[in-house]
C-alpha cells in the first residue's frame, strides 16, 4: 500500500500546485519552488507509469510463510 | 410327506423380480430427483446416485444408469440450452424407466433430462444468490470500493493456457504507451464444478499478500460459453463481493450475467477489454500529468509577466506620484514662500507704522515732559529764592539768638557785674585744682588782673 499512497500522495500535490497556480493563489516569490517541486512530482508521478518494483519472490515466499 | 421347501437359484430369484418389476413399470416416468454424483465410467456409461432430501436428510436414494450414448445425447442438449454441461448436485428432470438388471440390480435407467428445467434451477440458483447476497448488504461491496488510482499491480485469477489470461497480458504488455504493469498469475479452474472452491482458493491467497497489489482480476476466454453457472455459486460471489481489493471479471460470454459479474467491481465482456480498461486508468492518470505541465507552463509564464506588468505599472505610477508630489511641494512652498513675503511686508509695515506711532507718541511725551519738567523747573526757580530767603532769616533769627544766648554767657558779662576768676598756673581753681600758701595766683577782673600771693587759705566747710 505504501507504493501506492506514494504517487496517490504526489499526484495530488501535484493537482494541488496546479491548481494554486491557476488560482494564482502562488506568489511569484513561492513560484520557482512550487513550480521545482511540481516537476520533481511529475517525474515521480511518470516514472510510476513505465515501472515497477514488485517481486515475484518475495511474493510467493510471503504466500509460503502464511 | 414332508414339505421339502422349493429352492430356487438365485438367478431365478432375479429374473423373477426383474420380471414383475418389468410388467409392473413398463412406462417411462418424469422423476424431479438431485443428481448427487454422476459416476462417469471410462466406457462413458454413467451411473449417477440420485437422491432426494428433506430438511438436509437423504429421504430417497437410488443408483441411475446413463448409457454412454444417450449421455452425449443429453449432455449435448444441455450445453446447448442451459449453457452448461451436466453438473452434479443439482436437482433435475429427468425421463427415467424402472430397471432392473440381474447382475447390477435396481435403477433408473435415464433416458433424457429436461435441460429447462435444469435452466429453470440454475437461474433459481442465481436468485437466491443474489437475494441472499442482497439480504447480507453485501451486492454493492465491492463496486464502492476505491478504485486505484493507478491499477499498476494486478493479480490474475486465470489458468495459463487460457486464451482470456494471453489476450488479457498481451493488451498489457504491449501496450504503445510503454505503461508497465505488475501481474501476478492465480491459477485456478475458470468453469465447472471445481471453478467456484478454486477461485475462491486463490482469493484466500492474494489476502494473504494483499499489499502487494492494487486490484483482482479473473479472467476466462476462450472455452464457450459453457459452464459458467459456477459464477452464481453464492459463495464465490460473497467471497468476491466481501474482497477488500476491487475485483474486476473478463470472463468472455454473451448470455445474461453472472451474480459475480454483477457484483464485481467492474465487468468487462472480455479479457482485452479488460485491459483496455485498465490502459484507460493509466491514460486517466497521465492526461492529468500532461495537463498540469502545459498548466504550470502557461500560468507559471502568466504569473511572472502580470508580476512584470504590474512592477511596471507600479513603477510608472511611482513616477508621476513622485513628480506629482513633487509640483505640489513646489506650489506649496511657492504659496508659502509668497503668504511670507506678503505677511513679512505687513509685518514690516505694520511695525514701521508701529515705530512710527511709536516715535511720535515718544516725541510727543519727551516734549510733554519736558515742558511739564521745565514748567515744574520754572515754578521751582521761583519758589527757590523765596525759601532759600525765609530759610536764611530763620537761621538769622536763630543765630541772633543763639549770639545773645552766648553773649550773656560771656565770662566778661559775669565779670562786669563784679565776678572774678581765680586761676593758678593757667587754670582755675577747682577741688581737683587747690592752691597752696605760697603760691602765686591771677584774679581776673571786667578791668584787671589782679597778681597775688597767697599768705593763708581757710577752708570753707559750709
Amino acid at each position: 500500500m505504501s507504493k501506492e499512497l506514494k504517487y496517490t500522495d504526489a499526484f495530488e500535490e501535484l493537482k494541488q500546485i496546479v491548481s494554486d497556480i491557476e488560482d494564482g493563489e502562488i506568489s511569484v516569490d513561492e513560484l520557482s519552488i512550487k513550480v521545482k517541486r511540481a516537476s520533481e512530482l511529475i517525474k515521480l508521478c511518470k516514472e510510476k507509469l513505465t515501472s515497477t518494483e514488485e517481486d515475484v519472490n518475495q511474493i510467493l515466499k510471503e504466500l509460503e510463510n502464511n | 410327506m414332508s414339505d421339502v421347501p422349493k429352492i430356487f437359484t438365485l438367478q431365478q430369484v432375479v429374473s423373477s423380480i426383474r420380471k414383475t418389476i418389468e410388467e409392473r413399470y413398463q412406462q417411462y416416468y418424469w422423476v424431479k430427483a438431485e443428481m448427487h454424483k454422476l459416476n462417469r465410467f471410462a466406457s462413458g456409461h454413467c451411473f449417477p446416485e440420485l437422491l432426494q432430501k428433506k430438511d438436509g436428510k437423504i429421504v430417497a436414494q437410488i443408483r441411475g444408469t446413463i448409457w454412454n450414448h444417450q449421455f452425449e445425447t443429453i449432455n449435448k442438449r444441455f450445453i446447448q440450452v442451459v449453457k452448461e454441461p451436466l453438473k452434479e448436485d443439482t436437482t433435475l428432470l429427468m425421463q427415467v424407466k424402472v430397471t432392473f438388471h440381474e447382475s447390477y440390480g435396481l435403477s433408473l435407467q435415464i433416458v433424457d433430462i429436461d435441460p429447462n428445467y435444469a435452466l429453470g434451477e440454475l437461474q433459481r440458483e442465481r436468485q437466491e444468490t443474489l437475494q441472499k447476497l442482497q439480504k447480507e448488504g453485501l451486492i454493492n461491496s465491492n463496486q464502492q470500493l476505491k478504485f486505484p488510482l493507478l491499477p499498476k499491480r494486478v493479480a490474475v485469477i486465470s489458468a495459463e493456457s487460457s486464451k482470456g489470461h494471453s489476450d488479457f497480458m498481451q493488451v498489457l504488455n504491449n501496450n504503445e504507451w510503454n505503461y508497465s504493469f505488475f501481474t501476478m498469475l492465480f491459477p485456478a479452474y475458470l468453469q465447472g464444478d471445481n471453478a467456484a472452491r478454486s477461485i475462491i482458493a486463490q482469493l484466500e491467497n492474494i489476502k494473504k499478500v494483499l499489499h502487494h497489489f492494487d486490484l483482482v482480476v479473473i479472467v476466462r476466454g476462450g472455452g464457450g460459453e459453457v459452464g459458467l453457472s459456477c459464477y452464481n455459486d453464492y459463495k464465490l460471489c460473497k467471497a468476491i463481493a466481501s474482497f477488500p481489493l476491487p475485483v474486476l471479471t473478463g470472463i468472455g460470454h454473451s448470455t445474461n450475467l453472472t451474480v459475480a459479474e454483477m457484483i464485481a467491481f467492474r465487468n468487462a465482456i472480455t479479457p482485452t477489454e479488460l485491459g483496455d480498461f485498465l490502459l484507460q486508468a493509466f491514460h486517466n492518470f497521465s492526461m492529468p500529468l500532461k495537463d498540469a505541465i502545459k498548466s504550470i507552463k502557461y500560468y507559471a509564464v502568466a504569473t511572472v509577466e502580470d508580476e512584470k506588468i504590474a512592477l511596471n505599472n507600479l513603477s510608472k505610477h511611482f513616477k508621476n506620484g513622485a513628480q506629482q508630489s513633487l509640483y505640489n511641494n513646489q506650489q506649496k512652498l511657492i504659496a508659502q514662500s509668497r503668504e511670507v513675503g506678503s505677511n513679512v511686508r505687513y509685518n514690516l509695515q505694520h511695525n514701521r507704522q508701529k515705530i512710527e506711532r511709536l516715535t511720535q507718541n515718544t516725541l510727543r511725551e519727551s516734549v510733554h515732559i519736558f515742558q511739564r519738567e521745565r514748567e515744574k523747573m520754572e515754578l521751582l526757580s521761583t519758589q527757590i529764592p523765596r525759601t532759600i530767603k525765609s530759610t536764611i532769616l530763620v537761621q538769622k533769627n536763630l543765630l541772633d539768638n543763639l549770639q545773645h544766648s552766648v553773649e550773656i554767657m560771656d565770662p566778661i558779662n559775669v565779670l562786669k557785674r563784679g565776678f572774678s576768676i581765680t586761676t593758678i598756673n593757667g587754670k582755675t581753681l577747682k577741688v581737683d585744682n587747690k592752691a597752696q600758701k605760697g603760691d602765686e595766683i591771677i584774679t581776673k577782673t571786667a578791668i584787671f588782673n589782679i597778681k597775688s600771693t597767697i599768705i593763708d587759705i581757710e577752708e570753707d566747710n559750709e
